[in-house]
Parts: structure tokens; sequence; C-alpha cells
């Protein structure tokens, strides 16, 4: 094993020489998710409030009156507009208009009647400035809705009870550290992995292919050190480079998100507490015991596919594709209901990541979690021993 | 001392256009020894089967068949033992350009169990040796292919090694390195080392090797002081050995 960390130390030393690509590595991450986030925060609440703060434009089409004075009431929500020329779903989408609206030309007919008033909406549901037009609308309508219900009860006599047969009384069990908890755990298995691979890959990449490009490796093997010992050490580096990489960058995100959650000034101390309960300490720590065998699994994964390159080239395309699966992997885990499948448990890799998002939903599975453990552990080990194998041979190290 | 006994080493190599895979023999049959104090030269064209036989002195490769020794140990049986006498060059002028001279040297020193200050004491020796001690402590990134080399050189002499072998040391090199490189072989020899070179530069044989190997495809012709060979051959250089080989007059000499 000493001939191991000789290595690695040495890995480690080549690395402290090159401060940009420590730069990139250790620093950039810490720097580069407060400003994306900060970024995010400012142009997403200055386009809220840009929204916010102008009156929805509505085309109303009402030929009986029946809907009369309702957007004139608040001016500073509805701005009545003429009907613009052309297809009113082209102008809605051209953002020429937020909501067309068309009552029925028997409108009011229906309502002395006591009849149902027919009322039609358009607009579109991937605008946000629609969307809200359309809120604001329906808000606006059930004040009036409301009106016209109480007095068709009055002019039957009824209590205004009679159209309110059951009042819902919410309350929220899981609170915000939960919500937090199940939106987090969807995603931060999937990003580890990804952070974990891309990270390692590159230095791993450098270490192995790159040794043989560079003409460096033959010096390394004619040392008295054990080859299995040198593979070794390489494996550690890669490993131990993916593992930081990972913690870097979740540090970094973690720090940003909580800042900017804590900065909403309407959630505060429930993003607080939500953020807190994050961070409990078992299962950030339980987390971290899933990511190392999976970490071992990966560096193994580029070590062989570093050393049976060619060089930096070949390695980099043979690898690239693995950040892809990983990405797909993730994917498929984010998917809603997956947690239900009874034979997830016991897919490689995939059950890490149910297991670490059953631990932030403070769900977690004693049973799935130590098969998810013992599995990955039992594949990173099957994976160390066929690199060692694999890479003692010649056609591996000599291969040109 | 340095004893190969029937070598053998093929690789299976797959033709690009036919698709097939066959198997070459690159070494075919080689004995030979290299006593203390001697310098043996390798002499063949590119391809000839040069290197693999020094990786494979060197423990780096196993022979397929036969035995390589070095100082009496096996390199298949006992690799590290073996790897730890001899002390190796091989043709790639790769060193880990991000450290200085002296940083390469400490680390190397610990690969190859050398004491930290007494790796420090050897290897600022062999760079003043070498005329190097002056960039010591300057990053390579910006060095010379012959700076490179007599740091590779510094590298491979830092544990002391009974058994030396460089492939091609002067390739690419310029007259006065290449004379530096030289004087250090001779000076290897003095110290009672067993050296072996391998090169198809004629005038590095003639200046310093004591008995020279002919290497052709794989198969060993000769092993004679250079003067004999020719002699033997009716020959006024060692190009015409080469030039002779490659007609096919292989058998000509006993």
């Amino acid at each position: 094993m000493n001939g191991a960390l000789l290595v690695l130390r040495k890995e480690f030393l080549e690395l402290s020489k090159d401060r940009r690509t420590l730069f990139y590595t250790f620093v950039m991450p810490l720097i580069i998710y407060p400003l994306i986030f900060f970024m995010m925060s400012m142009l997403g609440s200055s386009d809220a409030a840009a929204r916010a703060g102008r009156p929805s434009r509505v085309w109303l089409s009402d030929p009986s009156g029946v809907l009369a004075g309702l957007l004139e009431e608040d001016p500073g929500q509805f701005q009545a507009v003429p009907r613009p020329p052309g297809d009113l779903r082209q102008a809605i989408r051209d953002q020429k208009l937020d909501l067309a609206l068309e009552a029925d030309p028997d409108g009011a007919g229906k309502l002395a009647r006591s009849e149902t008033l027919e009322l039609k909406a358009l607009y579109d549901n991937s605008d946000e400035s629609s969307k809200l037009a359309l809120e604001r609308f329906k808000a606006r309508l059930r004040q009036r809705e409301a009106r016209w219900v109480q007095g068709r009860l009055q002019r039957l006599g009824a209590p205004p009870q009679l159209a309110l047969p059951v009042r819902l009384q919410t309350e929220e069990a899981g609170g915000m550290g939960l919500f937090l908890g199940k939106l987090v755990g969807s995603f931060l298995p999937y990003l580890l992995m990804i952070m974990m691979y891309a990270g390692a890959m590159q230095h791993g990449i450098y270490a192995t292919a790159g040794e043989k490009e560079r003409g460096t490796l033959q010096s390394l093997l004619s040392t008295r050190l054990p080859r299995t010992q040198i593979i070794l050490g390489k494996l550690l580096y890669i490993f131990t480079i993916g593992i930081l990489s990972a913690l870097v960058n979740l540090l970094s995100m973690a720090l940003s998100l909580g800042r900017l959650l804590a900065s909403a000034p309407a959630g505060a101390p429930a993003a607080i507490t939500g953020v807190s309960a994050l961070a409990s300490p078992p299962a950030l720590g339980l987390t971290f015991l899933l990511m190392v065998p999976l970490g071992l699994f990966f560096a193994n994964f580029i070590l062989l596919g570093g050393i049976q390159a060619r060089n930096t080239l070949e390695a980099s395309s043979a690898l690239t594709p693995g950040i892809f699966v990983v990405v797909l992997l993730g994917v498929f885990s984010m998917a809603p209901g997956i947690e239900k499948l009874a034979w997830l448990p016991f897919v490689p890799v995939l059950n890490v990541s149910l297991a670490i998002r059953k631990l932030f939903s403070q769900q977690g599975n004693t049973f799935e979690y130590l098969v998810a453990l013992a599995m990955t552990l039992f594949l990173a080990g099957l994976m160390t021993w066929i690199s060692t194998r694999m890479l003692n041979r010649e056609s591996a190290i000599f291969r040109v | 001392m340095i004893r190969l006994q029937d070598l053998h080493k093929a690789f299976l190599v797959k033709d690009k256009r036919t698709r097939a895979r066959r198997l070459i023999e690159a070494v075919r049959g080689i004995s030979l020894e290299v006593r203390p104090g001697e310098i043996y030269g390798l002499l063949g064209p590119n391809g000839a089967g040069k290197s693999t036989t020094l990786r494979m002195i060197a423990g780096l490769m196993r022979p397929d068949r036969g035995s390589v020794q070095v100082c009496g140990v096996d390199t298949v049986r006992r690799p590290e033992q073996a790897r730890a006498l001899v002390g190796y060059l091989s043709t790639d002028l790769g060193v880990y350009t991000r450290f200085t001279p002296r940083e390469l040297l400490k680390l190397f020193g610990a690969f190859q169990g050398v004491e930290a200050r007494a790796a420090e004491r050897r290897g600022m020796g062999l760079l003043e040796r070498l005329g190097l001690a002056d960039f010591a402590d300057v990053r390579m990134e910006g060095f010379s292919g012959g700076q490179k080399q007599k740091v590779s050189i510094a590298r491979a002499l830092l544990h002391d090694p009974a058994v030396v072998v460089f492939d091609e040391p002067t390739t690419g090199l310029d007259v006065l390195t290449a004379k530096t490189v030289l004087d250090l072989l001779r000076q290897l020899r003095a110290e009672g080392r067993s050296v072996v070179v391998s090169t198809h530069v004629m005038p590095m044989v003639e200046a310093v090797c004591d008995r020279v190997g002919i290497i052709f495809d794989g198969a060993l012709h000769g092993d004679a002081p250079p003067r004999e060979i020719l002699d033997r051959w009716g020959v006024a250089s060692l190009d015409e050995v080469f030039f002779q080989l490659a007609a096919g007059d292989e058998g000509r000499p006993a």
C-alpha cells in the first residue's frame, strides 16, 4: 500500500504544480454557482416584478354586457384592449394580448333565467404573463360569481350555506423541510454522480493515457514499485479527485441555494428551517457513505478506459459517453413513482439514487439502503479486481 | 551481470486491411551475457527487436519463453527485486515537466526506496556530472530534448543500479550532449556496472562499446567486439553489416 500512496502523492504533487487546473477544479465552482444563482434570482425577481406591476392586456367580447365593469374595476390588474387584427391565437402567441375572453351573446339573459353562463378564455400556458392574466381574471370572476350565487339564493329564500355544503380545512403535515428534502433528494444523487464522474474524468485521463502520451509511464513502471501498487495509486487519485470535485460543487451549490432561499422575503423563516433540515448530519453522512463505493466504481471505469487508450483523445472519446449514461440514469431516477418499482433497489447505481432520495425524503429504508451499499461495494471491489488484472497486461500498458 | 537465455517474445497484431490477426515474433531466441564493467551495444534497425529485448531486461515485459537474470535475479520470478537493480532509460524523453529536476529526482528516490537525503545528494551529484546543476530548480516545461534526456539519465541512475539499460540514449541529441552521455557511459563502465545500450548510431558503438550484438528481425547475429565483427563480415563499417543482413545474407559469418 505504501507504493500506492507514493503514486497518489506524486499525482497530487503534479496537480499542485498546475495552478490553473487547481483553480478550475476547486475554486471555479465556488465562484460560478453563487454567480449563476445570483443572476438567476436577479433575472427571475425582476421579471416577476415587472409582470406583477403591469396590468394584463385583455380583449373581452361581451355583447350582452353581463361582465360589464369587471375589468374596469381594477385598472391596476386589467387593461381592456381592442381586438387585434387577424387570428386571436396568433396575437396571444405574439404577446400582443395576454388573454381573450368571449362571453355568451345571451349571457345576461341566461343569468337572469338562472341558467349557466358560457365563457371562453383563450390564453398561452407557456407564457407567464398570459397565465397570470388568466389567474387574475379567475380571481375576479370568483368574486362576481359569489355575488351571483348569493343573489340566486336570496331569490329562492335559501340560506347562504346552501351553496356551501362542505368547508375543507387543510393543514401541511410535511413542512418546508420535507418539501425541500424531496426536491433536493430527487436531483441530488443525479448531480453528485455527474459531478463526481465529470470531475474525475479529465484528471483520470491525464494520469493514465496522458502518461502514455507524454512518455512518462515507462519510467514509472521501471521503478521497483509493484505494478499493482501503481495502478492502485492512480485509482486512489482518480477516486479522491472525484469525491473532492463533487463535495466542492455541492458545497458551493448548497451555500448559494441557502443564501438564495434565505434572501426570499416571503418564505425566509420556513426556507431557513427547510435548509437546516436538509443539512442533517445523519442524512449527509449516510449519503457520503454511499458515494464512496460509487466513486470507486466510477474511478475504476475511468482508470480502465484511460489505461487501455492509446492517447488522451482516444481516452476522452471513450469516457465521455459515460457522462450521458450517468445523465440517463439520473433522469430515470428522477421519474415520478420510480421508487415504487420493487426491483429498483437491486439495480446497481440506480439503487444509490433511490436510497439517497429516500434519505432526504425522510422515508429511509434500512434494508434498501444496505442492499444499495452492499451491491455498490461489491461492484466497486469487482471493478478494482478487474482493473488491476487487466491493467497488468502488457497489451494495455504498451498499446501504442 | 546480465544473462539472457533463449529469449522469445511475440506480439499479436491485427492486419488493418485483411482484419486477420497474426503473431509477430519480435525476439527470437536471443542469448547473451553482459559482464560487470562492460558496455554491450545492441545494434539493429528500427523494429529489429532492440527495445523489446531491453524492456525484458528492465522487467517491463515478460518473455514468452527463456529467461532474463540481472545479478542472478530472475526478472519474471522476482520482478520488483530485479527492477531495483536496473537503471532503465527508454526512448521516450518523457519527464514530468511540471516538476523541477530536483523534485523529480526526490520523487523517484522515494519510488526506488532511496532515503530522501541520500537521493538528494546522489541526484545533485548526477546533475552536476551531466552539467545540469544550474537548472536543478527550474521547471522542466521549457527544457530542450537534451536537457530532458540528461534528467532522465539522472533519474535512471539515482538508485545506484548495478545494471544500466539505455535505449538509444544519444538519438536526437546534439554533438555536445551526446559526448556527455558517452563520457557518462564510460564512467559507468569504470564503476563496474553492466551496461547495455541499443542504438543504430554506428560511431557511438565504435566509440564506447566493448562488445556488440547485431539484432535483425528479432534474432541476434554475432556477439563480439566491434572490430571482430567487421573482420568476420569483411566489411569496413557496421552499416555494411546491416545492408548485407537486409539483402538476405544472414548466415554469412558464424
